[in-house]
This record gives C-alpha cells, sequence and structure tokens, in this order.
C-alpha cells in the first residue's frame, strides 16, 4: 500500500514535469537576417506618401506610421540603425492641419479641417525641423523638381526641412543624396502624373506641380537620382507609380453619383455635361471621371457668376475641364505612368535593386480587393480602409501593406529575411 | 457622390462545435484511458460510454465529476516572429450519472448530465486574428435518460434520449475604428437546444473479452434569438444595429466500437475506435433579425471531413482498493487546412493519460485521471479571412469524480 502511494508520487511528479514543460505550446520562428543588404542606415526618399501625409494634410499621427517608419521598425531586428522623421511635436501635432469625417449624414460622408495645434510659423511656412533625419518624404515633391533648388522656397514641406541659407538653392536631390546611407527606398514620380491628374489633366500657366512630366525628364532625372543614391553600391528598393484610376480621388464621384445627387430634390435630370480636355462640350458618360473634391464644391447646378445656366446641367455651363477626367486624358495619363514604370524597372534592373510593385499592388486592392485577417481592404473611398479621406494617400492600414510590399521586395531581392508588420495592428479611417 | 455603403467585413462569426472543443471527459476512469473502457467499465457513466453495459451493474450508483481543461494555444503568423499566446483559461466540463434499478435485476434505468462538447478559448483584441475571434465560450450540456436490459447474462442493449442545451459566447474585433483609432467589436451569445438519442450494445464473451458497440446520434442545435451586440463608433451605430441571430450547429453523430480483455489476473486492456460524422458540418449560417448594408446574413464554409479516433490503455488493479491506469490515443481531425479557424485550432492529436481510482469504503469510491493532449503544429491559409500562420495546442485535462454506491 504504502509503495503504491511512493508510486503515485512518483507519477505526481512526472506529470508536475510534463505541465511545467508543455504548458505552454512554442512554436518555433525563423532567423531574421539583412542577407545582401545593410540596413545600419536606411533612408527614405519620396514625396508625401513617405511622409506619412493622410488625409490632405501632415501631421504627426500620420508621420509616425508612414510606411518608411513601419519598414525602419522591422528593419531594427536586422541591423538596422535609427530612423528619425522630422516628427511635428506634440503642442503642433496636427502640423499642416488635415481633414476628419465629421459625420455620415444619410450614408454621405460631411468632412471638416481640424484646425488646432497647427504648425505654421507664418502664413504658408511651417516650423522649422532641421535636425538630422532618415526619413526624407516631402509632401509635392516631384521627380523633375526634385533637381530644382529654386522648388525649396516654393514647397512648404521642403522649406520646412532646410536651413535657412539652403532654402533656395539646395536640391531635394541634393538633400537626400549627401547622408552616407547604407541602404535607402525610392519612391518619387507619382506627383508628376498625379499634380497634372488632380487638376482634371489642365496645367496651369506659372504652376510646375501641374504638369504632365516628359518622359526624357523622367528617365534623365531618375537615372541621376539613382546614380546619386547609388554612388557607393548601395542597396535599395524603388517603387513603381500607381494607376491614377486605382485610388478614390478619381473613383467615388461618378456621373450616376451625381445625377442621384441633383435629383434627390426631386429634379429630373439626365445628363450632366462636361468640357472635354480637347475642348468639346457632351454630356458626360460613366468612363469620365469626376474629381473628389467636386462634390464638396459646390458648384453642380447652380448659376455660375455671369452664367445663369445650372452649372453642369446644360451645354451652355458645362463642368469646367478641370474637375474631370475624360478617357483620353485617362489614356494618356496611364500611358505616361505606364512608361514612367518601365523606366523605374530598368533602372532598378541595371543597379540590382528591388522593385516594390506599388502600381500593381494597388491595382489588385482595386480589384479584386483584398482580405487580409478578415479585413476587408479596397479601392473604397472611408471604407475600403487603404486610403485616407484625401482620397489619394494611405490610411496606416495602407501603410502597413505598402511596408511588408517593400519588405517582400527586400526579401526577394537581397536573400534577407524580414519580418513583416502586422496590419491588424493599424486602422483605416477614423469614424466619430 | 456616391452613397457610402459600409461594405466592411463581417465575415461570419464561426461557432464551431469541432474536434478541438471535444474533450471526453465523462467517465474519469475512461480519461486515464486517454478515452478507451467502453468495454471494460460497466458502471454509472455506463449511460454515456456504452448503454448496453448499464443493465449489467450489479449495484446502484451516483457519480459527480469535473475536470479541468486547459486549452493552451500559440499563433505565428507567416513571416513574423510574434507568437501569440491565448490566455489562461480553464474550463469545467462536469458530469453526473446515476444508475437506479432493482439489484440484480435484469434492467437498470440511468440519467446522465454530462458536456461533451465545450470549450473556452481566448486570444484577446490585440492579436493578428481579431478580426476573426476575440475569445469564444460555449458548452453544450447533454441530459440523457437512458433505460438498460439484459436480455442474456454476457448481453445488454440500452439506449437513452438525449436533451441537449448549448451556451455560446464570442467576440470579435470589427475593422472600424473610432476617434480613438481602436476597432469596434461584436458579441455574440446565445443558447440553443437540440435532441438526439444513443444506443448500444454490451456482450462478454466467455473468456471475459468484453465488447462494446454503441452510436449516438447527431444533434442539431437551434440557436434562437441570440444577442448580437456591436461597440462601434456612434456613425456607424445604424449599420451595425444591436439585433438577435439564428444559427443552426450540427453535432456530429459517433459511433464506438470498443474491446477488452485481460492481460493477468490484474490487468486489463481495452481499445476503443470512434468513428465521428463530422461531414454533416458543411457550412455555418448566420441570420441576423435586422439586416444592414453592414450587417448581411453570412454563410460560412466548414466542409469538415469524418474523422476517426483510436485510443488504448491499461488498467492494473493493484490491491484490491486502488486501480491505475494509464493510456494513449490518436484523432484524425475533421478540419482541413483552409478551414482550420482560431475557434479550434485544429489539428490530428496525440493524447496520454494516467488514472487512478481508490476505493474509500464499500460505498465511496473516487478517481483522478490526467490527460494531455498535444495537437500537431499546422500551417493554414484561411479560405475565409486569409489569416495565415501557424498553430499548435496542447490540452490538459486534470480531473476528478467520486462515486457513492449502494
Amino acid at each position: 500500500m504504502n509503495k503504491v502511494f511512493n508510486d503515485i508520487k512518483v507519477y505526481i511528479g512526472i506529470i508536475s514535469i510534463v505541465l511545467a514543460s508543455s504548458c505552454k505550446p512554442e512554436i518555433e520562428g525563423f532567423q531574421t537576417s539583412s542577407g545582401q543588404a545593410d540596413f545600419s542606415k536606411y533612408v527614405a526618399v519620396g514625396n508625401s506618401l513617405t511622409a506619412g501625409y493622410a488625409d490632405g494634410g501632415l501631421y504627426l499621427e500620420g508621420q509616425q506610421v508612414a510606411y518608411p517608419n513601419l519598414l525602419a521598425g522591422q528593419l531594427k531586428n536586422v541591423g538596422g540603425g535609427e530612423f528619425r522623421s522630422p516628427f511635428f511635436s506634440e503642442e503642433q501635432r496636427n502640423g499642416s492641419g488635415y481633414l476628419q469625417l465629421k459625420a455620415l449624414e444619410n450614408g454621405q460622408p460631411v468632412l471638416e479641417n481640424v484646425t488646432s495645434n497647427l504648425a505654421y510659423r507664418a502664413e504658408g511656412k511651417l516650423t522649422k525641423y532641421t535636425g538630422e533625419i532618415e526619413n526624407l518624404g516631402v509632401p509635392g515633391m516631384r521627380l523633375d523638381l526634385s533637381a530644382f533648388a529654386e522648388f525649396g522656397a516654393l514647397n512648404m514641406y521642403f522649406e520646412r526641412l532646410l536651413p535657412d541659407a539652403e532654402v533656395g538653392t539646395k536640391t531635394y536631390m541634393e538633400f537626400a543624396a549627401q547622408r552616407n546611407h547604407t541602404f535607402f527606398t525610392f519612391w518619387l514620380g507619382n506627383n508628376d502624373v498625379l499634380g497634372y491628374a488632380m487638376n482634371g489633366a489642365v496645367e496651369v500657366p506659372g504652376d510646375p506641380t501641374k504638369t504632365l512630366t516628359a518622359v526624357g525628364t523622367f528617365s534623365a532625372v531618375y537615372n541621376n537620382f539613382i546614380n546619386a543614391l547609388t554612388a557607393n553600391q548601395q542597396k535599395g528598393v524603388v517603387a513603381t507609380i500607381p494607376d491614377v484610376t486605382a485610388i478614390p480621388y478619381f473613383t467615388t464621384v461618378t456621373r450616376a453619383a451625381l445625377l442621384a445627387a441633383v435629383n434627390a430634390g426631386g429634379a429630373n435630370v439626365s445628363d450632366i455635361y462636361i468640357q472635354t480636355g480637347a475642348g468639346t462640350t457632351r454630356a458626360a458618360t460613366d468612363t469620365d471621371l469626376f474629381v473628389l473634391p467636386f462634390s464638396s464644391a459646390g458648384l453642380l447646378g447652380r448659376p455660375s457668376q455671369g452664367n445663369p445656366v445650372p452649372y453642369g446641367l446644360a451645354p451652355q455651363n458645362p463642368v469646367e475641364s478641370k474637375y474631370v477626367l475624360d478617357p483620353a486624358e485617362v489614356q494618356l495619363i496611364k500611358a505616361r505612368v505606364n512608361e514612367f514604370n518601365k523606366i523605374i524597372k530598368e533602372v532598378a534592373q541595371a543597379k540590382g535593386l528591388a522593385v516594390a510593385d506599388a502600381h500593381a499592388y494597388l491595382n489588385r486592392v482595386k480589384s479584386p480587393g483584398i482580405v487580409y485577417n478578415g479585413m476587408s481592404i479596397n479601392a473604397a473611398f472611408i471604407t475600403g480602409n487603404a486610403f485616407s479621406l484625401d482620397g489619394v494617400h494611405l490610411t496606416p492600414i495602407g501603410n502597413a501593406l505598402m511596408a511588408n510590399l517593400f519588405i517582400e521586395a527586400i526579401n526577394a531581392q537581397y536573400k534577407s529575411r524580414i519580418q513583416k508588420v502586422d496590419v491588424t495592428q493599424y486602422r483605416g479611417v477614423k469614424f466619430p | 457622390m456616391k452613397k457610402i455603403l459600409l461594405g466592411l467585413l463581417l465575415a461570419s462569426p464561426g461557432i464551431l462545435w469541432a474536434q478541438g472543443s471535444q474533450v471526453n471527459t465523462q467517465s474519469q476512469k475512461a480519461v486515464g484511458m486517454a478515452g478507451a473502457g467502453s468495454a471494460l467499465f460497466i458502471d454509472e457513466a455506463s449511460i454515456f460510454y456504452s448503454p448496453g453495459a448499464l443493465a449489467k451493474m450489479d449495484h446502484n450508483a451516483l457519480s459527480v465529476g469535473a475536470s479541468g481543461v486547459m486549452y493552451r494555444s500559440a499563433f505565428r503568423e507567416l513571416n513574423s516572429n510574434d507568437v501569440h499566446h491565448t490566455k489562461f483559461k480553464i474550463t469545467p466540463p462536469f458530469a453526473v450519472f446515476a444508475a437506479l434499478g432493482p439489484k440484480n435485476s435484469w434492467w437498470k434505468a440511468g440519467i446522465g448530465v454530462y458536456t461533451p462538447f465545450g470549450g473556452s478559448v481566448d486570444w484577446g483584441d490585440q492579436w493578428p486574428g481579431r478580426y476573426e475571434l476575440n475569445h469564444l465560450q460555449m458548452r453544450a450540456i447533454y441530459i440523457q435518460p437512458t433505460l438498460s436490459f439484459k436480455l442474456t447474462e454476457n448481453f445488454g442493449i440500452g439506449g437513452g434520449f438525449v436533451y441537449n442545451v448549448g451556451f455560446v459566447d464570442l467576440s470579435r474585433s470589427i475593422p472600424a475604428a473610432g476617434a480613438d483609432g481602436q476597432p469596434g467589436r461584436a458579441e455574440l451569445s446565445g443558447v440553443g437546444t437540440g435532441m438526439g438519442f444513443n444506443l448500444g450494445v454490451h456482450y462478454h464473451l466467455e473468456d471475459n473479452v468484453a465488447i462494446s458497440l454503441s452510436y449516438r446520434s447527431k444533434v442539431v442545435t437551434k440557436l434562437k434569438d441570440g444577442d448580437a451586440e456591436f461597440t462601434v463608433p456612434p456613425a456607424l451605430a445604424a449599420s451595425f444595429p444591436n439585433t438577435t441571430f439564428n444559427a443552426e450547429l450540427p453535432l456530429p453523430a459517433s459511433f464506438n466500437f470498443g474491446i477488452s480483455f485481460p492481460a493477468s489476473d490484474r490487468v486489463d486492456i481495452a481499445a476503443d475506435a470512434t468513428f465521428i460524422g463530422y461531414s454533416i458540418y458543411k457550412e455555418l449560417n448566420f441570420d441576423y433579425k435586422d439586416n444592414t448594408p453592414a450587417l448581411t446574413d453570412t454563410r460560412q464554409i466548414k466542409k469538415y471531413e469524418n474523422a476517426l479516433s483510436a485510443k488504448v490503455g491499461v488498467n492494473y488493479q493493484t490491491t484490491d482498493r486502488l486501480a491505475l491506469r494509464a493510456g494513449a490515443g490518436y484523432v484524425y481531425t475533421p478540419v482541413r487546412g483552409p478551414y482550420v479557424s482560431p475557434e479550434t485550432p485544429d489539428n490530428n492529436r496525440l493524447m496520454g493519460s494516467v488514472g487512478f481510482t481508490y476505493d474509500i469504503n464499500d460505498k465511496w469510491d473516487i478517481t483522478g485521471a490526467y490527460v494531455f493532449q498535444q495537437l500537431m503544429e499546422r500551417t493554414v491559409a484561411s479560405a475565409a479571412t486569409g489569416l495565415t500562420g501557424t498553430y499548435k495546442t496542447n490540452i490538459h485535462a486534470p480531473g476528478l469524480s467520486l462515486t457513492y454506491k449502494w
């Protein structure tokens, strides 16, 4: 009998050991590695997307989740060094100001501007940030203007980052390439089409941000810039330029939606009239893309100054060309984007750089859409989770997905093993 | 302006009464043998394991038992090294059996109240699968009155009626951020009922070899008017109205074959094979009473396969008063890779167990058991949500029961 109880003690001992060792299941991970790349000094070169611009403005919360910052967070495990961004202070956290969703009225979004805690030191001038940084993203930066020193005085986001003596005298290319980096991401070129497209494919004399960059210029500057960034055989990733029709800025306001809005008041209108890029006036079709701000411009159906005909509802007072991309304009822009992307891929190939194909990825987000861990992600305005309230820039979810796109590209090109970002940690649009 | 249709994905909440939730702890004697012993043990728990054996009891008895099931899962998302663990939770499945009838008669009646399915898993609201599941708690309580008859000295037959009351409570995050940037949350809870039956025969061969055959029918549990509550930003409240839902959960039928034979005077060996008809679990539909464009009825594909488990155990009667036992078993999962979900991240599993029964006196005995189940590591990509990664699960279930005989 006693012996049996002694045995039980042994059994209990065995059980305790089993319990202690196997209570929590462990799953083995993988060995992270930098592969053939050196991430000790990573710099991010780019425009608003790189800076973390979102919801129509640059503000601290957006800066913190910019895709380069999320990428840098993952690079920490594979030899990544410090990654500094020109963050706005907590006191001036709302930076340039931005849009927020105030309400959904009958399912329609009502947006408002955030105007507190801004970071302006004077009208059109932001509080300077001239400390050492690695996130070099400048909202509004174009590839063609990256070689123009004068742009430093015209763009408040670039001006903010330059010491006074360098404003208007230093090009963005110089600003970016002289930082002793070991690795870089490069995502420029979007604004070389987007500035033009967002203005309905209407160039504005004297405004260099609304032109469509010529292919020759693009090729020359792109090569120069990449040559500068790879002067010491540095490795890096370049990203392609998304299709403009993949972003809600151009796909949310449709002819049908405008007609529905006009007819909601009891009217019986069947056509919206537009002025095409070629200068003709005709009834709009479903292939004409109206820009997002047109819906809130308050013009449609109202008499214009000096013209009593309701705006957009009759050929005598059509929707101006700057509010609409007609199919010919869409084709022109798409073709230009494709030519730019061809150059980007060729340069990457020649230099042995990784390519983050944002063009292909965002087209996939648009159609058929992505289901990511139970989140539906698509190009729908507000509810699509990928695009912020300006219809162009990414939400934190969109930034996290983009960071993973870059990580996949780096891993594939340089045989590194960098962990992915957990996208579910990030939000889409904030609802009131 | 295009009217905003809230296309926020609300995939169907996947209540799942799966293999993963099935931890058989009805009799601590059987638990000690990894689930084997339906032919060997002739006692009040035969109501569950082998109703044909019940009439062979030479006494009346009442037993009360409970287990502490600790279901511990871990998940690592593909291409990430972050391992997420479920919170430590103990579910207490219980079993009460009473066997009554005239002594040494040709019949016996009994009633069992037990929890054949149940579990609690809590991943929290910070893990990568948060939009699939935060937590799930569920329990099916079966109430089973049973009659058993001895047709010959060696042959018993029995059957019972099963009434099931099922409870479920689950939550998940909704990908709609409020002003604080935090996601919303859906909570669903409900009670369902269903009915079924079980049947069994038990036969003793001349040389003390015993055979048990039993069949447990499926029990389709209908959840009616469960509560669906949504915590979302106020602007979305109209899209996610608090409402009720109906759902139907089929609990599978099973067919069990058990055999036992003595290896020596004091040692018995028992083996059981169970075939479980999980293929009835084809899909899970949720019917919300109030639908909106964001909250539509859902249909989730499950496509379960039939499953099989095999268990073997040894019972060693060390003295007249103390029996020690040990067992091992293997269970094939009914869940195909793309349909594995965090509710019960199932896979084939290995079981090992130890147990004892100590007769305190002629009237009382106490039984203890401990079973450990290890679910093989499994890397899956969810067909419904795209969640891709590796699951691994350990289940610990120590238990105790007390029997009074007269």
